[in-house]
């Protein structure tokens, strides 16, 4: 008997509405329910966010202009 | 439950000043207040503008947002830093629930804000902005119409030392173009919630403290700067009041800052008194006495034989060298809580130049916030309540300096900042203490939320 990897699930609650739209827009798509549209649609959220998480903020040239106004107003030593 | 609200935002106005001194020649805020209900608003430790907005805005503590002040270490590293920005805010914000919810928010210069991110309506960023060439809108036409309406835009002004009367035409010119600016969006989008913060206050009062407060150590009768902290408060008043014209009956309108602001007593050179004491090894002690002052940066630190640094500002943040934590640390983890109750005990004892008692607090992050992620010092000083800044800097004849280091400033912040709120319908004044944790949960309440957090709603 070969086993299956075993895969958690738990409930997350969204607005009906929301549920009612969704199901809507994957009629007819390769998504055979909302469930698994909504983990694909969070799953590239989470993966985009930390992707901009991990960007560099300010170039070296505009981290040392912020610094050097800190500075001056005295938050930095 | 209202329609909209509308949030003032006065980085670090002061109870006293607001409520009290001036009140009577601020003929639209007082108007406000009289039917508002309004007190000091006790603000987070550390009373620092970043993580305070933050903390507002989240209702989470500084530890829950890994945001101790402008600048943090990177794991691992002695001088590496980097400095807090809006992407470092992961808790959700008053902007977020209303978005959620399908509700408008227009934002402008609440800290930190730059880089902009993406919210459910508009923002325009804050003063850690580095200049107006950036993108610093959300969306980012929108700073198209901003420079048509006032051109270059101004996120915040430069103390310089010796050329103050151009700092007060900057701020004035910065002032009026953000006031502009809020009106323009306020009255051209549309909005349900709406916080904007002006950080010129805060830059008023550190420059020109000294010229105003006759209890100030610095303070010269009959100086031609006297009425520069009341004129800018007369502006503000002025500003809003145009502001205030353009809003209806059904918003609710509130008055928040951050902390709050008291005359400075000087700078304590904490890392050369941590020299002093055999905490902090430098390799190169000469330079102490050269009659310059140099940054940690500059330091050659004996790593394996220090105990302990700190940094300056308006409180001080200091790290202990922990074996495992630190790159070189000694502090064996075993040893941590002997150590930093043996520090704590010691910076606790320092006395005021003239030998009296200090009212120093020394705070352990793990005891004052649920929990303290990222970058969270050893230990968090407020130097005799905040009255004697922290100076990093070595190098100077003595630990007591009666100018701060790193540039002219009178001003250090104080504890209780100030809180008001005008519900439609609201008749007369009433007077309450409040917390800046309370904020979130009664802006929320405002718009039927309820959102479990630290602080309780004040309605």
């Amino acid at each position: 008997m070969s086993e299956k990897p075993e895969r958690k699930y738990t409930t997350v609650s969204i607005p009906v509405q929301l549920y009612e739209k969704i199901k809507e827009r994957i009629e007819g798509t390769g998504f055979t329910s909302v469930s698994d549209y909504v983990t694909y649609v969070l799953r590239e959220v989470l993966a985009s966010l930390e992707e901009e998480e991990k960007e560099e903020v300010f170039s070296k040239e505009e981290e040392e202009k912020v610094k050097e106004r800190l500075r001056a107003l005295g938050y930095l030593d | 439950m209202v329609e909209r609200v509308f949030v003032i935002g006065l980085d670090s106005a002061p109870p006293e000043l607001l409520f009290n001194e001036f009140k009577n020649e601020l003929p639209n805020i007082k108007k406000l207040l009289e039917r508002s209900i309004y007190g000091p608003m006790k603000s987070c430790i550390p009373a620092i503008t970043i993580p305070a907005w933050m903390v507002m805005a989240t209702g989470k503590t500084p530890g829950e947002l890994g945001l101790y002040g402008f600048r943090h270490r990177y794991n691992g590293s002695y001088n590496e830093m980097w400095i807090a920005n809006s992407k470092k805010v992961t808790e959700p914000t008053i902007w977020d629930y209303l978005g959620m919810d399908g509700r408008k928010s227009i934002l402008v210069g609440v800290p930190p804000s730059y880089p902009p991110r993406k919210i459910n309506g508009w923002l325009v960023s804050c003063f850690i902005t580095p200049d107006s060439s950036t993108e610093y809108t959300y969306p980012s036409e929108l700073k198209q119409n901003i420079e048509s309406l006032v051109g270059d835009y101004l996120f915040d002004v430069v103390f310089r030392k010796n050329d103050r009367d151009s700092l007060i035409e900057e701020l004035e010119d910065m002032t009026k173009k953000r006031f502009e600016v809020i009106r323009y969006l306020m009255s051209e989008k549309e909005w349900d919630y709406f916080h904007f913060v002006e950080i010129g206050l805060d830059r008023v009062h550190h420059a020109f403290w000294k010229y105003f407060d006759e209890e100030h150590h610095l303070y010269e009768k009959d100086n031609s700067y006297k009425n520069v902290i009341r004129d800018y408060y007369k502006l503000l008043d002025e500003e809003i009041g145009m502001t205030l014209d353009f809003l209806d009956e059904e918003t609710a309108i509130a008055l928040v800052s951050d902390h709050g602001v008291k005359r400075m007593k000087g700078a304590f050179a904490v890392n050369q008194w941590l020299i002093e004491e055999d905490y902090l090894k430098i390799n190169n002690p000469e330079v102490l006495n050269r009659g310059k002052q140099i940054g940690l940066a500059d330091l050659d630190i004996n790593w394996k034989k220090t105990i302990a640094w700190a940094w300056g500002g308006y409180y001080s943040r200091i790290f202990l060298n922990v074996e495992g934590r630190e790159p070189e640390g000694v502090i064996k983890p075993r040893d941590y809580e002997a150590v930093r109750d043996e520090i704590a005990d010691v910076i606790k004892s320092i006395k005021s130049p003239e030998g009296k008692k200090w009212n120093t607090e020394v705070f352990y992050p793990e005891n004052i916030y649920p929990v303290a992620i990222g970058d969270r010092p050893d230990m968090m000083v407020y130097f005799d309540n905040l009255y004697w800044r922290a100076a990093g800097t070595v190098g100077h004849p003595f630990n007591y300096l009666p100018e701060n280091d790193t540039g002219p400033d009178d001003a250090v912040h104080s504890e209780y900042g100030v809180f008001s709120l005008y519900i439609p319908e609201m008749e007369g004044e009433k007077v309450l203490e409040s917390t800046i944790y309370d904020f979130a949960p009664t802006i929320l309440k405002l718009f039927d939320i309820e959102v479990p957090m630290k602080g309780r709603s004040l309605i």
